[in-house]
């Protein structure tokens, strides 16, 4: 139990993780913007993702607390720590994690003037709801809590392990605007929700028409897990076998899916510029090596009613125990179901608006970055908005950025993001263009990379991709 | 600037990124994690009749009567190793005019005897029922018999009786369980 507390807490706020990419958005530079809209600016001709190195993402996040303010040095005692940010905390704070990794990305220009690009990347994103009452009901026990109704519902996670392979158009339309588009099909390897879960536990005092002392009640209980991918690991052997078999079912061995990302990029006038991008729409069907568990119903626990039967030698009494757990189990049953279901993918929507100074002009003999003619500016400063659909509903943050090209080598782009996490989130991101091989690294939270503890939120972005310009 | 200056520039962020730290924390503080849940749980109940001391057919006083129940969790280790404190509450209502002797015995898997306790109940009657309460308190050594049982015998002993006694003993029990994990 004990280590069991240590790692959830051990993985706030250092794999805590959220998807909000605001500092890829809108880098033209990187080719993995693409990925945030496939409906940006591409300035380059050509690009290959280097196998396996094009983007490793992580991204961890707890909204209600950080590993600093459970574990800091202070000389007060943890556990009275713990118990002030479980009362601090609210059901609908949570702790998220997403990682990616790209197998392949590639794009080119086509003779039609369209960008194709395409890829593979794989996909790890997880979330979980505090789930304060039972939180409260294992650290504290239902004593001094008697007439509480715990509440069930507050039991809120999701968790997926998948393949995405993807392709996508992108056409500037006009002198003013591109836009583009991107299909996607999941190959999901391992998915777990537990969602729009509903009930109480209560424990009261009874009254005198009551059979025991107490009365400890399960109130319109319905609680359910799905899962797809998970029974057949069940009979596997060791961690080797279940991770080859995991492995196995990333080429299209699992359950698929389908699923668009849209986007657009409008140049209002030379300096105001307005994008945005729909990412995710989409769904997997989960069909193969399904199992859902549901367990409903009202119960109350009365304890073991002894009844003193009239006993011969040898004889045994009633197995009270055994038959107060079959009561259980038919009151409160358990059922387990094979029935497919449907996910949706968790819907990222993004929005950016720019404005561009100082006309950027790297060498001052040739506009190199600047292709069909496109003004390329030294500076933008702008907004952007996030948003991502999860259980719960919609979360939101907002990003102040500023972008610089520094060199035709060499731009970056900070931002300054409030989210869930933190109203004090800087990032930075570089990209290098060292010959024809691009290097870009993006990490958020920086203030607090000077003690990482004190971060509820961490994101890094990094990669490289072998671009090739325009002629 | 030029690319020979972009490079110890990109050189200098690409540092920055990597020079993350995480100070002024202690992870050894995660042996001192313990939770301490005090947990409410009912135990046993019984409504016993006067009748049942005194056996019709053959005009015979019953002076004890037995019933014994599986108490599971009481053995499970992981029980025994976070249980640190057992309070047992029990609540007789007594509408017998006789006092009883009630004992409760907790057996291990091959019935030796683990730990007892009992007490005795006052006599009441029908039209005022006496309520007798009884705290047993279990910790320290006391915990790990107890936690080595996992059935309980409860024996009701009546003094004497006769065909006409009238009035029911009610038992309510619960326990508190101080656990630390």
């Amino acid at each position: 139990m004990r280590i069991f507390l240590t790692i959830i807490l051990s993985l706030m706020g250092v794999f805590a993780f959220s998807q909000n990419k605001q500092l890829l958005y809108g880098f033209d530079d990187i080719p993995q913007s693409l990925m945030q809209n496939p409906g940006g600016k591409v300035l380059h001709k050509k690009h290959y993702g280097i196998p396996f190195l094009s983007q490793i993402h992580f991204n961890g996040g707890s909204s209600g607390v950080s590993v600093y303010d459970i574990f800091n040095n202070g000389n007060d005692n943890i556990n009275d720590r713990i118990t002030k940010k479980i009362f601090e905390m609210k059901n609908t704070d949570f702790f998220t994690a997403t990682q990616q990794l790209e197998l392949i990305n590639f794009g080119w220009r086509a003779k039609n003037e369209i960008y194709f690009s395409g890829g593979i990347y794989q996909e790890f994103d997880f979330i979980t709801y505090f789930p304060k009452d039972l939180a409260i009901l294992a650290w504290e026990g239902n004593r001094d809590y008697l007439d509480y109704e715990f509440n069930l519902g507050e039991i809120s996670t999701t968790g997926d392990f998948m393949t995405v392979y993807h392709f996508g158009l992108n056409k500037k339309l006009n002198k003013k605007l591109t836009i583009g588009a991107r299909l996607k099909l999941y190959s999901s390897m391992f998915s777990y929700r537990s969602v729009n879960n509903s009930g109480t536990f209560v424990t009261r005092l009874g009254n005198e028409n009551s059979e025991n002392i107490y009365e400890h009640t399960v109130q319109n209980a319905n609680v359910t897990v799905q899962t797809s991918g998970y029974a057949s690991l069940r009979e596997l052997d060791g961690v080797g076998q279940v991770t080859s078999e995991i492995l196995g079912r990333a080429f299209f061995g699992g359950n698929i899916g389908i699923g668009a990302d849209v986007g657009f990029n409008y140049e209002i006038n030379e300096a105001w510029n307005l994008s945005a991008s729909v990412l995710d729409f989409g769904a997997i069907f989960h069909k193969k090596d399904v199992e859902n568990y549901r367990a409903h119903g009202t119960y109350t626990l009365n304890g073991i009613n002894l009844i003193f039967p009239p006993l011969n030698e040898g004889e045994s009494t009633f197995p009270y125990y055994s038959d107060l757990e079959d009561e259980v189990e038919r009151e409160i049953p358990i059922d387990t179901l094979h029935n497919n279901y449907t996910q949706f993918r968790p819907v990222k929507f993004n929005a950016g608006l720019s404005f561009g100074f100082g006309k950027f002009n790297a060498t001052g003999a040739c506009d190199c970055l600047n292709v069909g003619g496109e003004k390329l500016h030294k500076q933008n400063v702008g907004l952007q908005f996030y948003s991502i659909f999860r259980p719960k509903g919609p979360q939101m943050a907002g990003t102040l950025f500023y972008h610089r090209r520094f060199t035709e080598y060499l731009s970056a782009k900070a931002t300054y993001t409030v989210d869930s996490y933190s109203f004090s989130n800087v990032g930075l991101g570089v990209s290098a263009d060292i010959g024809k091989v691009n290097f870009y690294i993006a990490a958020d939270n920086l203030i607090k990379y000077s003690n990482l503890a004190k971060a509820k939120s961490v994101s890094l972005q990094l990669g490289f991709n072998i671009i090739i310009d325009e002629e | 600037m030029n690319k020979v200056l972009s490079i110890p520039i990109f050189v200098v962020c690409a540092c920055l990124f990597f020079t993350a730290c995480i100070k002024d924390t202690d992870f050894d503080q995660a042996e001192d994690i313990a939770l301490t849940p005090v947990i409410e749980l009912n135990l046993i109940y019984f409504n016993l009749p006067a009748n049942r001391f005194f056996d019709t057919i053959n005009s015979t006083q019953i002076l004890t009567v037995r019933d014994t129940t599986e108490i599971r969790f009481l053995d499970d280790s992981t029980l025994q190793e976070s249980l640190k404190r057992a309070e047992f509450y029990f609540k007789f209502t007594n509408s017998i005019p006789r006092n009883f002797q009630v004992d409760f015995q907790f057996l291990s898997e091959v019935n030796d005897t683990t730990y007892i306790t009992g007490t005795s109940v006052s006599q009441g009657t029908l039209s005022s029922p006496e309520i007798t309460e009884f705290i047993e308190n279990i910790e320290g050594e006391d915990i790990l018999r107890l936690t080595q049982a996992n059935k309980v015998v409860v024996s009701v002993t009546i003094p004497s009786s006769n065909e006409n006694l009238e009035g029911t003993l009610n038992l309510q029990s619960k326990t508190t369980y101080f656990l630390e994990y």
